[in-house]
């Protein structure tokens, strides 16, 4: 349990502070305009700046233009947008590629919530003096 | 003319009875690991019954080792190669099934990352662990080799105490140690690779249930098993967020059930379909390949 992020990819969460710039800018944005609005909070090299932009369009999360010798970012689409994406494909459970994520437990019917309350009070009830 | 035909029956008893009996007993649910290497057993052998019965019967068709060559204006040649053809037909949709479902899996859940990623913010409380800024309660895993994530929302935050908590965060991690995901994609494959009006999702739909067992099981042993009745409950009794997405049937009930019983010793039960799975997979195999190896023996000696 104490492998993967214990060093945390720095990428990773550049992105979103990145992400956000481009969310909160009104326009399409340069390398050099979102290094700067990074650098008031964050000490980053304008290089990592780059690399982040250039793997978010990879993902096709934000979109370049030419303009003259530099590209402009904007994000692919509002952060809203993306959120309503990100909740429909979390809760679709058709397909075959639902394996895709495990949700934890699903919503159940009515009858069903009665049911698992009930289940719930057993438990509550008859093992308070068992170790659980 | 005897092998092909016992094959050929064993493939459709482990296709249609086989999986409707076992999927109506409750008995697997007290050993969900071994269940669930029964169900494997039961499609896998189910597999290689029938592409056995097809090879041993364009074997037994296509005449005899002294006549080794194909004859195309023999009428029992030509069967026996479309038989062999039929065969390898399935095989091949068994591949390009399972090609599908691994390469869709993968890419959905690879734009589902980017999405997290970006949108929410990372816990220190587990590896991998991201928030998500959305009243509906939600909790889930992304599996991966490298990277993998537990998703958490905040409306589940706020449905939870801190031992509730913890017994699903050690439920998702168990998911994401034992890799659950990856035996549900063989099953998804299997599911997929057949023609609609002769599959079911039998064996599918009760790996899925058996997986969620594991996990409550492990869960259990580190937290016991009342934070997860209880976060179960107050994860699956909230509202449905959106019309239709509440199944007919869960597992849920089954799984609240489940915890509130006594674990009784089922070391028996566990050995016994162990048992039942490995004999699935050796007599078939061995049924075929008996005749093939005293065919061999016979050849040299």
């Amino acid at each position: 349990m104490t492998s993967e992020e214990k060093a945390p990819r720095p990428l990773g969460d550049l992105e979103r502070l990145v992400m956000e710039q481009l969310w909160a800018a009104s326009e399409a944005l340069t390398v050099r305009q979102v290094h700067e609005r990074v650098a008031t909070t964050r000490d980053l090299a304008y290089t990592t700046v780059m690399t982040v932009l250039d793997r978010l369009a990879k993902k096709e999360l934000t979109e370049r233009e030419r303009d003259g010798k530099a590209w402009r970012y904007r994000a692919a689409a509002p952060r809203e947008e993306l959120a309503v994406d990100l909740m429909r494909d979390a809760l679709d459970r058709a397909g075959d590629r639902r394996e895709a994520l495990v949700r934890f437990v699903g919503q159940v019917s009515d009858e069903e919530a009665a049911l698992l309350r009930e289940a719930l009070a057993k438990l509550d009830g008859d093992t308070s003096g068992r170790a659980g | 003319m005897i092998t092909p035909v016992l094959l050929a029956a064993l493939a459709l008893v482990l296709a249609g009875p086989a999986p409707a009996l076992l999927a109506r007993s409750d008995w697997p649910y007290r050993v969900p690991r071994a269940a669930i290497a029964l169900w494997q057993a039961i499609s896998l052998a189910a597999v290689l019954a029938a592409l056995g019965a097809g090879i041993s019967l364009s074997y037994s068709t296509a005449g005899q080792p002294g006549e080794p060559r194909f004859d195309p204006s023999s009428a029992r040649d030509l069967v026996a190669a479309a038989v062999l053809a039929m065969t390898a037909l399935v095989v091949v949709r068994l591949l390009w099934a399972a090609g599908r479902v691994a390469v869709g899996t993968r890419a959905r859940r690879r734009r589902h990352r980017d999405l997290v990623d970006i949108l929410a913010t990372p816990d220190g409380l587990i590896p991998g662990l991201r928030v998500l800024e959305e009243q509906t309660p939600l909790a889930y895993c992304l599996p991966a080799l490298r990277g993998a994530r537990v998703v958490v929302s905040v409306g589940a935050l706020d449905r939870l105490d801190d031992s509730e908590l913890r017994a699903v965060l050690a439920h998702e991690q168990a998911h994401l140690r034992a890799r659950h995901d990856l035996v549900l994609e063989a099953f998804t494959a299997l599911h997929q690779a057949f023609p609609r009006f002769v599959r079911s999702d039998l064996a599918l739909e009760q790996a899925r249930t058996l997986v969620e067992l594991l996990a409550d099981d492990d869960a259990r042993r580190r937290n016991g098993p009342r934070p997860l009745a209880r976060a179960l409950v107050a994860l699956a009794g909230s509202p449905a967020p959106e019309a239709g997405l509440a199944a007919a049937k869960s597992a849920t009930l089954l799984r609240v059930q489940r915890l509130a019983d006594p674990t009784p010793d089922n070391r028996l039960l566990a050995a016994t379909t162990y048992t039942a799975a490995v004999a699935l997979l050796v007599v078939p195999t061995l049924t075929v390949a008996a005749p093939i190896v005293l065919a061999i023996v016979n050849a040299v000696s």
